[in-house]
């Protein structure tokens, strides 16, 4: 009994980090950039939703002033912290395209495995020889 | 004992570095380079000449310059076993660099060489003089630094080779140092060499014994005690004159000394002779004397058997510490300076034999003597002087050590001395037989040799060297003489008042 | 002087606006946005040395941004974990000096005033961290400071450059959402989002949230970090990026995970967490780990940017260890070591910089006999690896003695014996590139023929190399001003 009503009364604790995790599973695993940022984005809005709800309040009003409203309400920080969130999740998803735009150009394909086969590519990662020139 | 604040332990260092840096700059021209190389080598030895007197009336001079780490200064302190050390390396270090310069004529890469030849002689020193632990392994390992460059002179694979093996073994007894020293730290929270012992027997044995293995063995790499001794041999590649400061004056001796200060400076006699550690030592150490004399003995070429016979006469001074004894302390001081003479007066007859005939094996030495009497000459002083023969500096060493192992109830370390003696005669009286009583091998030719022609640059250091082997036996006790400031040493270890007999 | 707290956000603003300016006055033009980046870079260090000064004087303190307080507004604070934003502004200014010739091949010419641009927006991102009393504020400069560093390292114009960025940059993202996602569960604890009253109210508090958000933090932070096991990102970063780029990534973005580990434990340090001991054993451990195999894969790498990307690793390996030994010495040896690696490693990676854009050559065996032809940029790099390995008296040796030292005060020898194993590497690999310099002659026509750098960029390097040994003789000094800091972090001393 005990054990269920914790996990109730933590229910948003919960829903968060099960779509964090899905979001953060698709973002390891997944082989296409693009999917990768999707599962970026995944993550991304399940840690707003968290955050907008810690501010909830039960029969709470929206905090704003106006006729009609009264309190208590649900506390405006968590919706100015999300709202710089998503500014700043925007910023970063554009950015994570533009490159995935760019890859596509240079080296053909937005598939890792593909990328990986493909003769063009010079993947430096680990302890390659690599002799080619770090300036073209 | 008094302690006097004086600049001239900072300046004897500075002074070298700064003529190095000078060495650095004048890159081609070999006149200022020569200039400046022997303006290191003389400012050095004059200022550490200087502090001589003051040092046997018993003053200690320290000059300190803040801290490297909370609670541990960077400073310098000479006293007496310090000085000592110090007055063999200056002196030696003229007539190594007037040597090197006649040896080192035409070759590549100059600047480099003397450069670095002139930092070595700053660390050499700032090593002797060093007040604590810190200081002394902050020298210790620029020394390593210092000398990297002078194996690797010739640049070839061999080089390499030597190279490498000479930093796997050096950088890991500096690891063993560096080690023992955080662990000394940690448990007496000081690193001062200035005390007869900063350690107690309250600190616990799992601590105590940790402290000696790491010191020793850190330490121990450098004096080339076995099994620690391998790069000795394989650096016998570099050029002679390095092969002589390598193994008769910075290097080696900084090992020696190192383990010098450990047992004296760090542990002390009274917690030494506790704690029984001391024994395993001169054990090891009198192993490695007959064992690598053993070796010696098996070598053609007369560089390789000049190596194993410097580990055999390291492992001496290790003996002589490790017994705990005044006397014996007096010996292992005092041999620092007669192995170091000896040692490379035949090194530079080696080099001069080499630039003068081409020999570089032993069976090759037939006529030698005809050809270069002079060179041949100090070669036999300085084996007379290792086979033990009075008169000469190995004999002191021999005769206190003998007395000191007697007084220390270890009469088999006589033995030792005798048994090493007979191999010491047994590896170098053929060679000087071959120089001077078998005629020259021909090759078809006019049968008289020639003369050979190596530079007097080279001939006068050789003979001022073996000269000195000759002083130092036969004047020992003559005041003045570094033998007084080896007693003056021994007393401060001992905390003796009144002279060692 | 009572206004000096209003000088604590120009740290921050001064280079972002510097940056946000830049494309605007300078497009397309070269070289001015380089001298006025420097410009820029130099009076934020100039106010640092001011804030610095007035720190050591009186201590921390504080400044609430727009007159509220912190309650409800956001708190600055300049402690001794912000003063890292000196060295951070200096070695920016340098990279920057360097950059000038350097960007000119490695950079597209129209995106220079781009590139000059990020980097001081970095440079904002990062001093603003350095600063922040409050979390959220906390997340947002570390935002700013990781995308313009994924931009950076896109900048090159290799193919493998974007992938290489976007790599970092999900990898990146993925740990600032778990730092996110913690600050969001620490204001749901406790309904505060300044750090000093967060931690008094998280006391102790042994709850699964709270457990949950310092776990996130702490990951998050270390991933920023390059702890082991998730150090992967770096690497690949390295290779790929402009060398400046490297030098500001190894020396600075990596010490901003570390300067937010701190700051988690701040949070979560007062009294006996539960959550905290296991926490601080696990940092041992990776540390220990991450060192020891950092410095060996430095040593098989034959990519010279590959060989000082996992040389920082190992590094952080030991700030790590430091961290989670919770000694004073170990803690003050590990915070003093982020700042000299910071210039011991910017100096290398500007060194190997210039030999790069000299020969075109990254290959330690093609970089042979490089010492006879640039001899101050060859001098600086030898030296500063002497430096790096840890002989004293020079920068690299004092963190690792009061570590080592640290451990046996915690009663932990095995720290000690990993320390030394890992410097012997570490001084392997650093005579390897000795020899290679010095002892070997040039095995490529491009090296034979080449010659020195441009003064832009060896000067930089000496001047770092110099300052290696500089550190290292002023370590004790270091060790009693980060003192303070140490015990507000840990809370009593052990």
């Amino acid at each position: 009994m005990t054990v269920v009503s914790s996990l109730a009364s933590h229910i948003d604790y919960l829903v968060a980090v099960s779509l964090f995790l899905t979001g953060a599973w698709i973002l390891l695993t997944s082989g296409n950039l693009v999917k990768k940022v999707i599962g970026l984005n995944i993550m991304e809005t399940s840690v707003f939703a968290f955050i907008v709800t810690t501010g909830m309040v039960d029969e709470g009003a929206p905090p704003l002033v106006a006729a009609g409203l009264q309190g208590p309400f649900a506390s405006p920080l968590p919706h100015a912290l999300v709202l710089t969130g998503i500014v700043v999740a925007v910023s970063v998803t554009s950015l994570a395209l533009v490159l995935i735009l760019r890859i596509k150009a240079e080296l053909g394909s937005v598939e890792l495995d593909e990328i990986a086969l493909a003769p063009k590519a010079d993947d430096s990662a680990g302890q390659s020889n690599q002799r080619g020139s770090a300036d073209e | 004992m008094p302690e006097l604040v004086d600049i001239r332990p900072l300046l004897a260092v500075l002074a070298s570095l700064l003529c190095a840096g000078a060495v650095f700059t004048v890159r081609q021209s070999a006149r200022w380079r020569a200039f400046w190389s022997l303006a290191a080598a003389g400012i050095k030895f004059a200022l550490v000449w200087s502090m001589l007197p003051g040092a046997l009336a018993g003053r200690v001079y320290v000059y300190q310059f803040g801290e490297l780490l909370p609670g541990v200064a960077f400073g310098f302190r000479v006293d007496a076993l310090g000085l000592f050390f110090a007055l063999v390396s200056s002196t030696l270090w003229i007539v190594t660099t007037v040597y090197a310069l006649a040896y080192m004529r035409g070759s590549h890469s100059l600047p480099r060489f003397f450069g670095f030849f002139a930092l070595c002689i700053s660390t050499t020193v700032g090593i002797a003089f060093a007040e604590n632990l810190l200081t002394l392994f902050v020298f210790y390992e620029l020394l390593t630094v210092c000398t990297y460059p002078l194996i690797m002179h010739n640049e070839d694979l061999a080089a390499r080779r030597a190279g490498r093996k000479y930093l796997i073994y050096t950088l890991s007894g500096g690891g063993l140092i560096l080690a023992g020293m955080i662990v000394l730290y940690f448990t007496t929270g000081t690193l001062s060499l200035a005390e007869t012992g900063i350690l107690e027997e309250a600190i616990g044995r799992s601590w105590l014994l940790a402290i000696f293995l790491l010191l020793i063995a850190g330490f121990g790499v450098k004096a080339a005690l076995m099994p620690l001794h391998a790069w000795l041999p394989a650096a016998m590649v570099a050029p002679t004159p390095v092969s002589a400061l390598l193994h008769a004056v910075a290097v080696v001796k900084a090992g020696v000394f190192g383990i010098l200060r450990t047992i004296y400076n760090v542990f002390g006699i009274d917690l030494l002779r506790d704690l029984g550690y001391a024994d395993w030592l001169a054990v090891l150490a009198g192993t490695v004397i007959v064992i690598a004399s053993v070796n010696a003995l098996r070598q053609k070429h007369i560089k390789a058997r000049l190596a194993w016979s410097t580990i055999s006469q390291l492992s001496y001074i290790v003996l002589a510490a490790a017994l705990l004894t005044p006397l014996a302390a007096l010996a292992a001081i005092i041999h620092i300076a007669n192995q170091a003479f000896s040692k490379i007066t035949m090194f530079f007859v080696a080099g001069a034999i080499e630039r003068g005939t081409g020999k570089k094996r032993v069976d090759e030495l037939a006529g030698v003597g005809r050809q270069m009497p002079w060179t041949m000459a100090a070669f036999t002083v300085a084996s007379l002087s290792f086979m033990g023969v009075p008169l000469f500096a190995g004999f002191v060493t021999k005769w206190y050590l003998s007395l000191g192992a007697l007084q220390a109830g270890e009469g088999i370390y006589v033995g030792v001395m005798v048994i090493s003696g007979l191999l010491n005669a047994s590896y170098w009286l053929p060679m000087i037989y071959l120089a001077f009583f078998r005629p020259p091998q021909t090759h078809g030719q006019d049968a008289s040799p020639k003369p050979a022609r190596v530079s007097p640059m080279m001939v006068v250091p050789i003979l001022i060297c073996a000269a000195y082997v000759i002083l130092l036996g036969a004047g020992a006790s003559a005041p003045a003489m570094p033998f007084s400031l080896a007693e003056a040493a021994v007393r401060f270890a001992f905390e003796l008042k009144v002279p060692l007999e | 002087m009572s206004e000096w707290p209003h000088w604590l956000p120009l740290l921050a603003v001064l280079p972002l606006l510097g940056g946000v300016l830049t494309p605007l006055l300078f497009r397309r033009r070269p070289v001015i946005p380089c001298f006025w980046a420097v410009a820029v870079a130099l009076v934020t260090a100039a106010v640092a040395v001011m804030l610095l000064l007035r720190l050591i004087d009186s201590g921390d303190f504080s400044y609430a941004v727009g007159g509220w307080l912190p309650q409800y507004g956001i708190e600055l604070r300049f402690d001794q974990i912000g003063a890292f934003a000196l060295p951070a502004s200096l070695l920016v200014m340098l990279a920057l000096v360097f950059s000038r010739h350097y960007v000119a091949r490695t950079v597209d010419p129209e995106k220079i005033s781009y590139y000059y641009a990020l980097v001081l927006i970095n440079l904002g991102g990062l001093n603003g961290f350095l600063v922040t009393g409050d979390l959220f504020n906390l997340f947002v400069f570390m935002e700013i400071f990781s995308v313009s560093a994924y931009a950076l390292v896109a900048m090159a114009r290799q193919p493998i450059a974007a992938l290489a960025a976007l790599k970092y940059l999900l990898l990146g993202a993925l740990s600032s959402l778990l730092v996110l996602f913690s600050v969001g569960v620490v204001f749901a604890m406790t309904g505060t989002l300044n750090i000093e009253d967060a931690a008094v109210l998280l006391e102790g508090s042994s709850s699964m949230p709270a457990g949950l958000a310092l776990a996130g933090l702490a990951t998050g932070f270390a991933v920023k970090a390059a702890l082991f096991p998730v150090h992967f990102w770096l690497p690949d970063a390295h290779a790929a990026a402009p060398a400046p780029v490297s030098a500001i990534l190894s020396a600075l973005v990596v010490k901003a995970g570390v300067a937010g580990l701190l700051r988690t434990l701040e949070l979560f340090g007062g009294g006996e967490s539960l959550y905290l001991q296991p926490l601080l054993s696990l940092m041992l451990w990776l540390g220990a780990l991450g060192t020891l195999g950092g410095a060996l894969m430095a040593l098989v790498q034959r990519d010279i940017k590959l060989m000082l990307a996992y040389s920082t690793i190992a590094n952080i390996g030991y700030i790590f260890i430091g961290l989670g030994l919770a000694t004073t010495s170990a803690v003050g040896g590990a915070m003093v070591h982020a700042v000299n690696h910071a210039v011991m490693k910017s100096a290398l990676f500007l060194a190997a910089g210039a030999m790069i854009h000299q020969t075109g050559l990254r290959n330690i065996d093609d970089l042979r006999g490089l010492g006879r032809r640039m001899p101050a940029t060859a001098f600086g790099m030898a030296f500063t690896l002497v430096a790096l390995s840890g002989v004293p008296p020079m920068a690299g040796f004092v963190g690792k003695w009061q570590i080592a030292l640290g451990a046996l005060e915690a009663g932990q020898p095995l720290p000690v014996a990993v320390l030394v194993l890992a410097g012997l590497v570490v001084l392997a690999f650093g005579v390897r590139m000795i020899n290679a310099l010095y002892f070997r002659p040039p095995a490529r026509v491009s090296t034979v023929s080449s010659v020195e750098a441009p003064v832009s960029m060896w000067l930089p390097v000496l001047i770092l190399a110099v300052a290696s040994l500089a550190l290292g003789l002023a370590g004790s000094s270091m060790l009693e001003f980060v003192a303070p800091a140490v015990q507000a972090i840990y809370g009593t001393p052990p």
